[in-house]
């Protein structure tokens, strides 16, 4: 008796969830929120793979002046009537003061001088670049940046890891 | 005279790109226009079949564009309506025979005679769709409710706003299932005129009357019964500048409908 019971109380339960799961999303729904997704990522041409690496290379610059929430971190595109918008959204720690972010800022200035003779020692092709300004040079970067083997992106991967370890056994 | 070019267009195969452009047609000038449909699928051509002209072809687009013949031999008239006449797309060859300017050439040519020509684009957005719009000052995208087509329609938009020499384009809402619509189960023509922010010229409702109208090589807006082909006048006049209000195409409901829809009004009331 007991479950003939709890088995009618299942079929009544599920014929609600059913009813409300109809309701939510219907397949036209479906089909425009799919479509609207796609859509943007059409329109603006930007892979996954470079959106991840602007998030990042925003993250880094930010970070210098910031002291920020790199999980939460949230970086989308949105259409905004007829417009494109680039929606950032930044949990601040706290603001770096004025000692850190000059310490920053000077390890960055040595380093830079660094790869700006590594660059002239590699080739030839870069005395081209000498001569030009700093803009170049941190293109230069991002080069040195792709060229670097799998190797620094795996341990970022590990960093971050670690860094949800941390989370979760807190 | 200085004719208006029309390209139609969808990026999609299969939405209804030709059967637009014969309905189109047809319905122009039976409504008095001088109009001239030119079939740019080379190796594809079916408008032909469509307009029911299959037998009388002889010269094609390609043969003007070769010189082995002038572009007024290649020109054959309806039947029925001699205000319509179709420049056929040569079956057996492909679509780098005939280039972007060579079209041009031809539109500007038409322009002088004809009060329309309307430019039956293939799908894609390779070559064929550059020779078919390279002519064109206003285009006509063909789309239905399905996700893959909008998507298509979005992307060949993105390439006619590129394009200076397109002044204008609107959407045409083909193949469209009020009751699917209905029941939530098929994007709505509001849905889709959203997502594309396109202006709209027309919504043909899906017809099994189409299938028919095709094998009998006659257009479906000579039925003057089939809702598909008043749909098809409309846009007609819209393109000719009237202001048509779109045709409601939901479908006169069963008995039982009737009696649901009387209890969800009272429902409503109390």
């Amino acid at each position: 008796m007991k479950d003939l019971f709890a088995s009618l109380y299942n079929k009544v339960l599920s014929f609600f969830h059913q009813a409300e799961n109809k309701d939510k999303e219907s397949a036209k729904d479906v089909a425009c929120n799919r479509l609207k997704l796609v859509l943007m990522q059409d329109r603006t041409n930007l892979s996954p793979a470079i959106m991840e690496r602007m998030r990042n290379e925003l993250i880094d610059l930010l970070s210098k002046y910031l002291e920020l929430d790199r999980e939460l971190l949230d970086l989308n595109l949105a259409q905004e009537d007829d417009q494109m918008a680039l929606m950032l959204s930044i949990p601040v720690i706290r603001a770096k003061d004025e000692k850190e972010i000059e310490e920053i800022l000077k390890a960055e200035d040595e380093k830079n001088e660094v790869d700006d003779e590594e660059l002239e020692n590699d080739s030839e092709e870069s005395e081209e670049d000498e001569d030009s300004d700093d803009n170049e040079n941190s293109e230069d970067e991002d080069l040195d940046e792709e060229e670097s083997d799998g190797e620094n992106i795996e341990d970022e991967d590990d960093s971050e890891d670690e860094i949800n370890d941390k989370e979760l056994e807190e | 005279m200085a004719g208006r070019v029309i390209v139609i267009t969808s990026g999609k195969g299969g939405v209804g790109k030709t059967t637009t452009s014969a309905n189109i047609g047809t319905a122009l000038a039976k409504a008095g226009n001088k109009v001239v449909l030119i079939d740019t699928d080379i190796g594809l051509r079916n408008l032909d079949l469509l307009l029911g002209l299959e037998n009388r072809i002889v010269y094609t687009i390609v043969d003007v564009v070769e010189e082995r013949c002038k572009l007024r031999q290649a020109l054959v008239k309806d039947k029925k309506n001699p205000n319509l006449s179709l420049l056929a797309a040569a079956q057996t060859r492909d679509k780098t025979s005939v280039n972007a300017d060579q079209l041009k050439d031809i539109c500007e040519q038409l322009k002088k005679k004809y009060d329309f020509i309307l430019v039956d684009c293939p799908a894609g957005i390779e070559q064929g769709f550059q020779n078919a719009v390279a002519g064109a000052s206003e285009a006509i995208v063909v789309t239905t409710p399905e996700m893959s087509a909008v998507r298509d329609a979005d992307r060949i938009i993105g390439l006619l706003e590129a394009r200076e020499e397109i002044e204008s384009y609107k959407l045409l809402l083909n193949r469209v299932r009020p009751n699917l619509i209905e029941s939530n189960d098929m994007m709505s023509v509001e849905d889709v005129v959203e997502i594309l922010s396109a202006e709209l010229i027309g919504v043909i409702p899906e017809d099994t009357g189409i299938i028919t109208s095709t094998n009998k090589g006659e257009p479906i807006v000579n039925d003057d019964n089939a809702l598909a082909g008043q749909a098809y006048r409309n846009v007609a006049r819209r393109i000719m500048g009237e202001d048509v209000p779109f045709l409601d195409l939901r479908q006169p409901k069963g008995i039982v409908d009737k009696i649901k829809n009387l209890f969800t009004k009272l429902k409503g009331k109390v």
